[in-house]
């Protein structure tokens, strides 16, 4: 998209203390330079953003790789993608002196820590293999529908519906089995919405001390899982998903 | 996550330092971090946003026969082989996710190919 012309405005890619980090060498969104903007201890990370720009998959890169390198060197606050504020003036007011405190509080209680995203991912064909095995009805219904072929539109919703309901729950159970297993080594979680496939997506929230523990729980609980479900856990990364109180925009 | 396509049978645990998938990185840095009254939100449009997860509405008929033709034409002889490949190619899975993929990122970001300007309070 193309932001109002009328302003160059500033993006801001998250929060450190002011003498925490020197300087940002990696690239920022548009190509532009990482510059910080210090008030009173505070600083943002931040860079110009151009009249005419236009969002290219790189940038989306960019903005995670200035937030990476931060948060490579202290303590971040992380902002959603696409934030611009009007002018350093606005940065300074509006955010570092305004919202001084919460900011202070949300450094505070991110001292330390990092984000790591786990998915849990099914292998559909062996989801439904077992779901077969173990349920007579929908073993029932498959040889009925096939038998029957175009014919059988509303005993196919059946079957579909039935399986549904059976990988919903199978959902339910491997999601709760995963995060009672990884809560302990955990300081907080945020769930992500599923796809079709997927039995978990979250973001944990864990000490750095207690990142051995917490991959021991995952090195305990993915076996369980197979051969129906594989486990990707992606990090440490910035805590983006715990930089606020509730979820984005 | 480019990682993860290269995965075997055994591979149940995989592991990335950071995201490599464009659906990866969307999920860390979109819509997530500290909100600020923003005096624009730059939106990610025109991007090929080909595979965020997207929310799927289960109760609905289409995911009913979609998931009723998958267990129709499994194959009950093959075992372990058949669900790596039908993970790497996506299959009509893989597709549905995709399609899903494009609405969810939509309904993320409103006005998507306008200038959405939030004027700061």
């Amino acid at each position: 998209m193309t932001v109002a012309a009328t302003s160059t405005g500033v993006y801001v890619y998250g929060i450190v203390r002011a003498d925490e980090l020197p300087a940002v060498s990696a690239e920022g969104v548009a190509g532009m330079q990482v510059e910080l903007i210090e008030h009173d201890g505070l600083a943002a990370v931040a860079s110009r953003l151009p009249a005419e720009f236009k969002v290219k998959r790189r940038d989306l890169n960019r903005h995670l790789q200035v937030l990476e390198e931060a948060f490579g060197e202290t303590t971040v606050v992380p902002c959603p993608f696409g934030t611009v504020m009007v002018s350093d003036a606005d940065v300074e007011t509006a955010l570092l002196s305004d919202r001084r405190r919460e900011l202070e509080a949300a450094l505070k209680r991110l001292d330390g820590m990092v984000q790591l995203n786990v998915k849990a991912v099914y292998d559909e064909a062996e989801l439904l293999r077992e779901l077969l095995a173990g349920h007579p009805e929908v073993a029932r219904l498959r040889e009925s529908t096939a038998r029957l072929g175009d014919a059988a539109y509303y005993e196919r919703v059946r079957l579909g519906e039935l399986v549904a309901g059976l990988v919903e729950d199978r959902r339910r159970a491997d999601a709760d089995r995963l995060v009672s297993a990884l809560a302990e080594a955990a300081a907080d979680i945020r769930y992500d919405d599923v796809g079709e496939l997927d039995a978990l997506k979250a973001s944990f929230l864990v000490n750095r001390k207690d990142l051995g523990r917490f991959d021991a729980r995952l090195e305990e609980v993915a076996p369980a899982l197979q051969p129906v479900a594989r486990i990707e856990v992606i990090g440490p990364l910035p805590p983006t998903a715990f930089a606020g109180e509730g979820r984005g925009v | 996550m480019a990682i993860a396509t290269q995965g075997t049978a055994n591979n149940y645990l995989q592991r990335a330092p950071s995201p490599s998938g464009l659906a990866d990185v969307l999920d860390v840095i979109l819509d997530k971090g500290l909100v600020i009254d923003a005096y624009v939100r730059v939106s990610v449009i025109g991007i090929e946003v080909l595979t965020i997860d997207a929310r799927i509405v289960i109760a609905s008929v289409d995911t009913y026969l979609r998931f009723a033709e998958a267990v129709n034409r499994l194959d009950l002889a093959q075992t372990e082989t058949a669900g790596i490949d039908e993970l790497r190619n996506g299959g009509s899975s893989g597709k549905k996710k995709t399609e899903g993929a494009v609405e969810g990122a939509k309904e993320k970001i409103p006005g998507l190919g306008s200038s959405d300007k939030e004027r700061s309070r």
